[in-house]
C-alpha cells in the first residue's frame, strides 16, 4: 500500500510538471519574436504534452487499485498546476526571465529530468511497456537539451561551454534550494499547524459573535449600496 | 471605459464596456494562461484587454471588481466558525490565505496595473450575475432576475425585481450554506469527478438514471422547498463544503449511498458500479429541477413578472431548462451564454458603466456572442513555419475553404475551426469547434472517443439553422434565445427520425444549437445543405481537461496531439501533414 502510494505521488507529480513544462512551451511559442522559434517550441510543447498524457496514464493505471479515498486525492485538478507551483502565479517563465536565462534554463532542467526519469525506469522496471516508454521520453529530454544548447550556442555565440557549465552548476543548485527550502516549510508546518489552528480557534470564537444580518440586501435596491464598500 | 473583473474563487476574467454602453471585448483567464478554470487575478486578461484596444490606464474611468471580497471571507469564516473545532482545517486555510484571496484584489490592482486601484469599485456578486443576463435581455425594465449559484459573497441564490437598470431590488435569498450550487458539486465530487469541470458529466449521466430508484430517491431527500417560509432547507449533516477545504461530502453520505466512486475508473454503461451512479445522477438532476421550480415560482409570485433573467453557475444546468420554460407563467427566460462567474466581468463592466450614467443617458447593447477581439498576431506571422513544416494549406480563400470543408463533412470526416472571435461562454459555437455531420454515427463517435477521449456516456450537441430545428424538436419560444448559445436541452419529436442522430441523448433529449444567422456556421451550413448535412455534431476544440483553444497556435496543438486532421481557420483550411 506505502509504494502503490509513493508511486502514485512519483506519476502525479511528474505528469504536472510534464503538463507545466508544455504550457511554459506554449506561452514561449506565442511570446516570441521569429516564426523559426516559435516552431521549435511549438514542437517541444507537443512533445511535452505527449510525455503528461504518458505519465497520467501510468498514474490512471495505479489509481484504479488505490483506495477511494486515496484515488481522490491524485484526481488531476488543472489549478494545482498554480497551487503546486508548477506555473508561478507570477506568470510563464517567458514573461519573468531574460531569454538568455530561460534557453539556458530549458538547457539545464531537460538534463535534470532525463536523470530523474532514470529513477522512475527503475521503479517500472525497463523491460516493460512503461519502461519503453519511459526511455524513449528521456530520449526526447536529451534532444530537447541539445536543441537548447544549440540555439544557445546560436544565440550567443560569445558565450563559451564553461559559462554554460556555470549555468547549469547555478540551476542544479536553484533546485536543490528549492527541494530544501520546500523540505523545511513541510517541517517547519509540522511545528506551525497547531499553533495556527490554536489562532484559527481564537479568531473563529471572534467570528461567530460577527454580526452580519446588518448587510443582508432584502427589500434593498442594490444599486444604491455603495460602490465603495467591500462588505 | 469601463472594466469589469472577476477572480480568486471561479474562473477569472475581464470585460470591457465603452461609453456608449456596448461590450468592447472580454477574455477569460484560463485562455490566455491555458489552465482551465484559472482563478488567478485576471493580469493576462486585463493586459489583453489595455493592449487589444491601445487602452492606456488614463483611458479607463472605473474598473469594477464583481463582488463585496470582505463580505465573500467573512460570510465563509462566520459559518465555519459555528461548527469548531470540525472545522478548524478550513478556518486555518482562510485566514493563511487571507492575502491572496479575493480581499487582496486591490493591492493586486496597485502591484500590476498602478493607478487602477484608485479606480476600484465594486459590486454585489449577484448584481453581477444579474447584470450580465440583463445586457443579454431585449427588456431592461420590469423584468425578473434569478441567480443561483454556489456562493455569492453572501447567499447562494437570489431573487430580484429589476424595476429599471438603477433600480434593482432584491426580494428573497437562499443563505450560506444551504446551496443548490455546492450540493450538485458534492454530488460531483461523490461521483468522482472534478468540481467545477465534472458537473456536465453529472447531468449527462442522470439521462441513464431511475427516477424512481432507491438511489435517486435518497438523494432527492437532501434538499426540499419549505413552502411555508418560502426557503431551501437541507440536512447539512450529510456534507462538509462548509467545514472541509479538502472533501465536500462525509461519511454519512456513503453511509446513505454507497462508498464515493473511483476517479479512476472508467464509467461505461453497462457495467456493475454504472447504475448506481447514474441513479445517483439522476436524483441530484430531479432535485434541482425540482427547486429550480419552486423558486421560480415563488419568483412569480412576489414580482408578479413573466419574463426571467436567469444567471449563476446552476443555469449552466442546460438540462433544466426545459422544464422551467414549461412553467405556466413564463413567457421569456433569458440565460446569458456565459453565466457562470468568468461571465460577471460583464456585469460588473456595465455596473461601472451605470455608476457612472444618468438613467435617462443609459444605453446597454446587447452583445454578441463571439465578443474577444481576434488575435491578429499569432495567426498571420508566428505560425508561418509551424504550418509550412506540419501542415498542408489546401484552400486559401474563405469561399473556397468553407466549401472544401463542407465536402469534407459530408465525406464522413471531422473538422476543427479557428475562425474570428472566440465565444463568450463555455459552449464552442461554432468558431472553435469541432465539428461532423450530425447524423453520420460513425463521424460522431469518431468525434467523441478518438480525438475528444470524452466519457461514452456523454452526448455531442447538434447545431442547426432554426428551420430543420423545429422539423426535429419539441422547441419552446420562451427559451429560443437559450438555443443560440447551447443553454438548454430540448426533446425530439414523438416518433421523429431525431431520435435515431447520434447527437440525441439516451433520454431522447439534446442540446441543440441554432446557429444565429451570418455566423460562420450558418455560412457553412448555406454550403452543407445541398451536399444533403443539415444537422452538425458540434463540441469545443480542446483536449479532454484543457480549455477551449483561444487562438491559431491552440489549434494547431489540438490537430497535432489528437487525430484531428483537418482545420478550418481564417488564413484558410488546413490539413496536417501526418
Amino acid at each position: 500500500m506505502k509504494k502503490n502510494h509513493s508511486e502514485l505521488t512519483i506519476f502525479y507529480e511528474t505528469a504536472h510538471a510534464e503538463l507545466a513544462s508544455a504550457l511554459e512551451m506554449l506561452a514561449a511559442c506565442k511570446g516570441t519574436d521569429t516564426p523559426k522559434q516559435a516552431f521549435g517550441y511549438f514542437m517541444h510543447a507537443k512533445d511535452e504534452y505527449n510525455h503528461a498524457k504518458s505519465f497520467f496514464k501510468m498514474l490512471s493505471k495505479r489509481g484504479k487499485k488505490a483506495s477511494i479515498k486515496k484515488a481522490r486525492d491524485f484526481r488531476f485538478i488543472p489549478l494545482s498546476l498554480i497551487k503546486k507551483g508548477y506555473i508561478s502565479p507570477k506568470g510563464f517563465l517567458i514573461e519573468t526571465m531574460k531569454l538568455k536565462d530561460f534557453i539556458a534554463f530549458v538547457y539545464t532542467n531537460e538534463l535534470l529530468a532525463k536523470s530523474s526519469f532514470k529513477k522512475i525506469l527503475n521503479l517500472v522496471g525497463f523491460d516493460t511497456k512503461e519502461g519503453k516508454r519511459i526511455s524513449s521520453i528521456m530520449k526526447d529530454e536529451l534532444r530537447h537539451h541539445g536543441m537548447a544548447k544549440k540555439f544557445f550556442l546560436n544565440q550567443y555565440p560569445e558565450l563559451q561551454p564553461w559559462q554554460l557549465r556555470i549555468y547549469r552548476t547555478r540551476e542544479i543548485i536553484h533546485n536543490k534550494g528549492r527541494k530544501l527550502y520546500d523540505a523545511n516549510l513541510k517541517f517547519l508546518d509540522t511545528f506551525l499547524t497547531p499553533l495556527y489552528r490554536v489562532m484559527s480557534y481564537f479568531a473563529g470564537t471572534i467570528a461567530r459573535k460577527l454580526n452580519l444580518n446588518g448587510y443582508k440586501r432584502k427589500d434593498k435596491n442594490l444599486m444604491n449600496i455603495s460602490p465603495n464598500s467591500i462588505l | 471605459m469601463f472594466v469589469g473583473v472577476t477572480g480568486y474563487n471561479h474562473e477569472s476574467s475581464a470585460a470591457l464596456v465603452d461609453k456608449n454602453g456596448v461590450l468592447i471585448d472580454f477574455y477569460r483567464e484560463e485562455s490566455l494562461s491555458r489552465i482551465k478554470g484559472d482563478k488567478s487575478f485576471p493580469k493576462r486578461s486585463i493586459n489583453k484587454l489595455l493592449y487589444s484596444n491601445n487602452l492606456k490606464i488614463k483611458n479607463i474611468e472605473r474598473v469594477c471588481f464583481y463582488e463585496r471580497p470582505l463580505s465573500a471571507f467573512l460570510h465563509i469564516v462566520k459559518e465555519a466558525s459555528l461548527h469548531m473545532p470540525r472545522s478548524l482545517g478550513l478556518l486555518t486555510h482562510q485566514f493563511r490565505n487571507f492575502n491572496s484571496s479575493s480581499v487582496a484584489c486591490y493591492l493586486d490592482f496597485a502591484k500590476c496595473f498602478r493607478g487602477l486601484e484608485t479606480k476600484l469599485i465594486y459590486s454585489d456578486h449577484h448584481l453581477s450575475h444579474t447584470l450580465t443576463a440583463l445586457a443579454y435581455s431585449n427588456f431592461k425594465e420590469h423584468i425578473c432576475s434569478v441567480v443561483v449559484d454556489g456562493f455569492g459573497d453572501r447567499s447562494t441564490a437570489s431573487i430580484s425585481q429589476i424595476v429599471n437598470p438603477t433600480e434593482i431590488n432584491e426580494l428573497w435569498e437562499c443563505p450560506y450554506p444551504v446551496s443548490l450550487g455546492l450540493f450538485y458539486s458534492s454530488i460531483t465530487d461523490y461521483l468522482g469527478f472534478a468540481i467545477n469541470e465534472g458537473e456536465y458529466k453529472v447531468m449527462g449521466l442522470a439521462s441513464f438514471g431511475d427516477s424512481n430508484s432507491k438511489s435517486a430517491k435518497l438523494v432527492k431527500r437532501l434538499l426540499d422547498w419549505d413552502s411555508t417560509s418560502s426557503r431551501i432547507i437541507s440536512d447539512m449533516s450529510y456534507f462538509d463544503y462548509h467545514l472541509s477545504t479538502s472533501n465536500s461530502f462525509n461519511r454519512k453520505l456513503e453511509s446513505l449511498l454507497g462508498p464515493a466512486r473511483n476517479p479512476f475508473d472508467q464509467l461505461i454503461p453497462g457495467d456493475s458500479d454504472f447504475q448506481r451512479c447514474a441513479d445517483i445522477a439522476r436524483g441530484a438532476q430531479d432535485l434541482i429541477i425540482y427547486l429550480l421550480g419552486k423558486i421560480f415560482n415563488h419568483a412569480h409570485k412576489i414580482t408578479g413578472s413573466r419574463k426571467f433573467l436567469f444567471s449563476g453557475g446552476v443555469s449552466m444546468n442546460s438540462a433544466s431548462i426545459d422544464s422551467l420554460a414549461q412553467l405556466p407563467f413564463v413567457d421569456e427566460l433569458i440565460i446569458p451564454p456565459s453565466p457562470g462567474d468568468a461571465g460577471c466581468a460583464i456585469g460588473a463592466a456595465f455596473y461601472g458603466y451605470i455608476k457612472s450614467n444618468f438613467y435617462s443617458d443609459l444605453k446597454i447593447y446587447k452583445p454578441s456572442l463571439f465578443p474577444s477581439l481576434k488575435e491578429k498576431r499569432n495567426d498571420e506571422f508566428l505560425t508561418k513555419q509551424i504550418i509550412s513544416n506540419e501542415f498542408t494549406v489546401l484552400e486559401i480563400s474563405e469561399e473556397d475553404s468553407f466549401l472544401k470543408a463542407a465536402e469534407l463533412i459530408s465525406s464522413g470526416e471531422v473538422i476543427g475551426t479557428i475562425l474570428s472571435n472566440s465565444e463568450t461562454g463555455p459552449r464552442a459555437l461554432g468558431n472553435r469547434s469541432l465539428i461532423c455531420d450530425g447524423k453520420n454515427k460513425d463521424a460522431v463517435k469518431k468525434l467523441n472517443t478518438v480525438i475528444k477521449n470524452r466519457s461514452l456516456f456523454r452526448p455531442t450537441a447538434p447545431a442547426m439553422r432554426y428551420e430543420i430545428a423545429k422539423k426535429h424538436y419539441k422547441l419552446r419560444p420562451e427559451i429560443y434565445d437559450c438555443y443560440k448559445s447551447m443553454s438548454a436541452t430540448c426533446r425530439c419529436l414523438k416518433g421523429n427520425v431525431s431520435l435515431e442522430f447520434p447527437t440525441t441523448h439516451v433520454d431522447g433529449t439534446a442540446r441543440i444549437q441554432i446557429v444565429e444567422y451570418g455566423s460562420y456556421l450558418d455560412k457553412l451550413f448555406s454550403k452543407l445543405e445541398p451536399l444533403g448535412v443539415e444537422i452538425l455534431a458540434n463540441s469545443s476544440l480542446n483536449v479532454s481537461g484543457d480549455p477551449t483553444c483561444f487562438d491559431l497556435v491552440d489549434g494547431l496543438m489540438v490537430c497535432s496531439r489528437t487525430k484531428l486532421r483537418y482545420l478550418l481557420t481564417d488564413i484558410g483550411l488546413l490539413k496536417r501533414k501526418t
